[in-house]
């Protein structure tokens, strides 16, 4: 009888080795070819593509690479009255965007490029009555969003401008009975979600709320024969679950409860050796997401090579270190 | 193909209007697809219309999205004037290529504040959107904001109406009840359209997250507490998870509805009115979405027969709490058994045995705290067949793991002694619902190990033992 289990199975010519230099090469050059017909589709989530590459590359040691003064222009152009910032010049703002600017700012260490007063009138303006926040004027509520608004935030020394405890109330009331998170209250648990909301937790020092043990649990769990992680029961393993699955592993304390050498092979074999880059599984087509993801999941692992990653704001530790921002984990 | 710079604009212009003209040929278009073609046909617009389906032939994709991209962007600078039926057809065309491009949603919500745009357009589009991107996640969030102004709207003309009725004393003139009464059509119409359109997308995607939780949502906001919805979307949903049982996001629901269900039926009495706004149109004259026969009566509150003459079928004419559970578990455990080695189903077990267990000790407190005079409203809902007593009895020999009983399944068995009630019932021939206790969870799971060949499953079996006993075991 065949295996009803949902997994990859690694080929033997798979990748073994971490080829950092051809996903520096890659990062590099994407996006260089700015008629192709792909960017074109992705750019209403620019500002956090490029957090990804920035991101990825700075893991690597590789940021010199890039284009500093276009970036910082290109975020300037792209913060609007409200004090939001958009995807890319032309598109509506967004708290998601508004991260990424600000997480890439942080990076360059250059955030009053931007007006960081007016970026702060915007978040504080979407926190709901009910403690959660919207993604925009347009009102979608998510716990992604929360996330959003706290690290902007905690990126620029600002969390007593929203109502904290109201926002913790609200993510704790997204609380389901496995231990996990969804998007709203009564949602199904999520590996992303998870990662948000633990994340979230951190940056308020509410992290005792979670039921760590029981978490613990239902993340491990993900771990499938192959060694990658999914982000729900009965999905095929990706990447970058990898880092979602693992980094709230991490910020519990219970890293050590999955097989790290099968999740680094598995990682590992996720890299095309001809274009660089990191897929969401063995074989499929590369991007930038996948690429940090992976890159940083393995800095979580413990590769030498790649800078340490801070699990709750996916940005080197030595960033964070430098702005003085270091959030709980548990042990 | 070189192509000039006024060569693709006069292209793109005409491709645009001729996707707009589709739609008004035919207003019954109900799905959209790239035709593989790369070259173009002479002089023929790459706009195909077949029956119901709209196709867009792949070579003219690579011109006509950018161009209408940045077209959007330049009136979004303010760089460009695009009239309004300029955006409505550049947006819709956009839309059917990239519905995550979320800048064109938003240019659409202003059209509809500023009445250019009907809900019901965005409801379609959006619907077309999710046959070719079931997942979309700025379409279903769209979604929402759409039925938010139709939420909105109902209750601005309800509210009006309820005014009328008090300013006029308690009978309101028949021309404003019958408004009333189409915009609760209206509501349930919208309402089984989404479930529809949630259906539709779980099918076209393995566990959607997105379509799952937009389901969830719409019954949060537009069915609250209306157990009669919550109770039919579980009866029909029976089947689909059946024939899908690796879809989490699929079972979840049905925890969701569970969930529901035994809050509003642990409370007396639960309401079978479509929310259009607020709860407190309860009472209106607003009826349930499809009525049963008593609805009316019911939504002002009188009792119909059935609960009159007794608690038998629960109120309302709907299970009662323990029946529910009784029949998610048989459920959980046929498939179990028909589809060993899937790790949804026993994911299912835990949440429903979760929820089951949760509700008895809500039970037992709340009895508890009252004394005695409440034992016929727990035997009611807990009444147990001698058979399964016994069978406490012998598992209580037996400890978990070594370690002896913990108190709380002692306290289980006293409350469900057995109840006078139950002879008669099994001389009716209708028997009581067997509880689902620790015991008996252990017992079920002795028997999937032995009779389990599949190496997964006895994995998830194993799992599932391991959860009952650190999660449930020492629950206090």
């Amino acid at each position: 009888m065949g295996s009803q289990v949902k997994d990859v199975i690694i080929k033997p010519d798979a990748p073994t080795a971490l080829m950092l230099d051809k996903h520096a090469d890659y990062i590099a050059a994407y996006g260089s070819n700015k008629d192709n017909y792909e960017y074109t589709l992705s750019e209403y989530l620019r500002m956090s593509g490029m957090y990804w590459g920035l991101t990825v590359m700075d893991l690597m040691g590789q940021l010199q690479r890039m284009n500093r003064e276009e970036i910082t222009d290109f975020i300037k152009a792209c913060q609007h009255e409200c004090g939001g910032i958009s995807a890319s010049i032309g598109h509506d703002p967004h708290l998601l965007y508004t991260l990424s600017a600000v997480q890439i700012l942080s990076l360059y260490d250059n955030v009053d490029a931007i007006d960081v007063d007016k970026v702060v009138e915007y978040v504080q303006g979407l926190q709901q009555e009910d403690g959660s926040f919207a993604g925009d004027k347009w009102g979608e509520i998510d716990t992604r969003f929360s996330f959003c608004a706290v690290a902007t935030l905690s990126l620029l020394g600002k969390m007593d401008k929203i109502n904290v405890d109201k926002a913790v109330e609200f993510i704790l009331s997204c609380m389901n009975f496995d231990g996990g998170f969804g998007c709203r209250p009564g949602s199904e648990s999520h590996a992303g979600q998870i990662y948000c909301c633990t994340g979230f937790l951190s940056l308020t020092g509410q992290l005792h709320q979670v039921n760590a043990d029981l978490l613990g649990w239902w993340l491990c769990e993900r771990q499938l024969s192959s060694g990658g992680l999914n982000g729900r029961p009965e999905k095929l393993p990706d990447v970058c679950y990898s880092w979602w699955v693992l980094a709230s592993l991490k910020i519990i304390g219970r890293i050590h409860w999955i097989n790290k050498a099968k999740l680094r092979a598995f990682i590992l074999a996720c890299q095309d050796e001809e274009t660089g880059g990191f897929s969401d599984r063995p074989g499929d087509m590369v991007d930038p997401f996948h690429t940090l993801f992976g890159v940083a999941g393995l800095s979580l692992l413990g590769e030498e090579r790649v800078k340490s990653v801070n699990p709750v704001l996916c940005m080197p530790e030595d960033v964070l270190q430098r702005i003085g921002l270091q959030p709980d984990l548990l042990s | 193909m070189a192509e000039s710079e006024e060569e693709v604009d006069v292209l793109v212009q005409r491709v645009v209007k001729d996707i707009a003209n589709a739609f008004k040929r035919n207003p019954s278009i109900d799905e959209i697809g790239v035709i593989p073609c790369p070259e173009a046909r002479y002089n023929r617009s790459p706009i195909v219309l077949v029956e119901n389906k709209l196709g867009v032939e792949s070579w003219c994709v690579k011109f006509l999205l950018p161009y209408v991209h940045n077209k959007l962007l330049l009136f979004r600078q303010r760089k460009q004037w695009l009239d309004r039926e300029a955006l409505v057809d550049i947006t819709c065309t956009l839309l059917l290529l990239n519905p995550d491009f979320t800048t064109a949603w938003n240019v659409r919500k202003e059209l509809m504040q500023c009445g250019v745009l009907i809900p019901e357009k965005d409801l379609y589009l959006g619907k077309l959107a999710l046959t070719k991107f079931p997942k979309s996640p700025e379409t279903w969030i769209h979604r929402r904001w759409v039925l938010q102004q139709i939420l909105r709207q109902s209750c601005a003309v309800g509210h009006s109406g309820e005014q009328q009725q008090q300013q006029q004393g308690e009978e309101a003139p028949p021309a404003d009840r019958e408004r009333s009464q189409q915009l609760s059509d209206h509501m349930a119409r919208t309402l089984h359209q989404e479930m529809k359109v949630c259906s539709d997308a779980a099918c076209r995607y393995p566990s959607n997250y997105n379509a799952w939780s937009h389901r969830i949502w719409v019954l949060q906001h537009m069915a609250k507490g209306n157990v009669k919805v919550f109770h039919d979307e579980l009866s029909s949903m029976r089947l689909w998870v059946s024939m899908h049982v690796s879809d989490h996001s699929g079972f979840h629901y049905r925890q969701f509805l569970l969930q529901e269900l035994t809050a509003e039926l642990s409370q007396t009495p639960p309401s079978t009115s479509t929310t259009t706004c607020s709860s407190h149109h309860q009472s209106s004259a607003a009826p349930s979405v499809s009525p049963p026969p008593n609805s009316h009566a019911q939504a002002n509150g009188e009792l119909s027969a059935a609960e009159a003459a007794g608690e038998e079928e629960g109120q309302l004419g709907f299970p009662t709490v323990p029946q529910l559970f009784h029949q998610e578990m048989e459920l959980c455990s046929d498939l179990i058994q028909s589809f060993p080695g899937h790790e949804t189903l026993w994911s299912h077990r835990r949440h429903v045995f979760y929820l089951w267990h949760q509700w008895r000790s809500e039970q037992q407190h709340h009895c508890s705290s009252k004394g005695s005079s409440n034992s016929v409203h727990l035997n009611d809902g807990d009444a147990t067949l001698p058979e399964v007593d016994a069978q406490s009895c012998a598992d209580r020999g037996d400890s978990v793991n070594g370690r002896g009983r913990t108190t709380e399944p002692m306290e289980v068995d006293r409350a469900s002694l057995p109840d006078p009630r139950d002879s008669k019932r099994l001389k009716r021939g209708v028997p009581p619902p067997a509880p689902h206790t620790l015991p008996s969870e252990h017992s079920f799971v002795r028997g999937v190990l032995d009779r389990c060949s599949n190496t997964e499953q006895r994995h998830f079996v194993l799992a599932y033992k391991k959860w009952l006993d650190t999660v449930i075991g020492q629950q206090p």
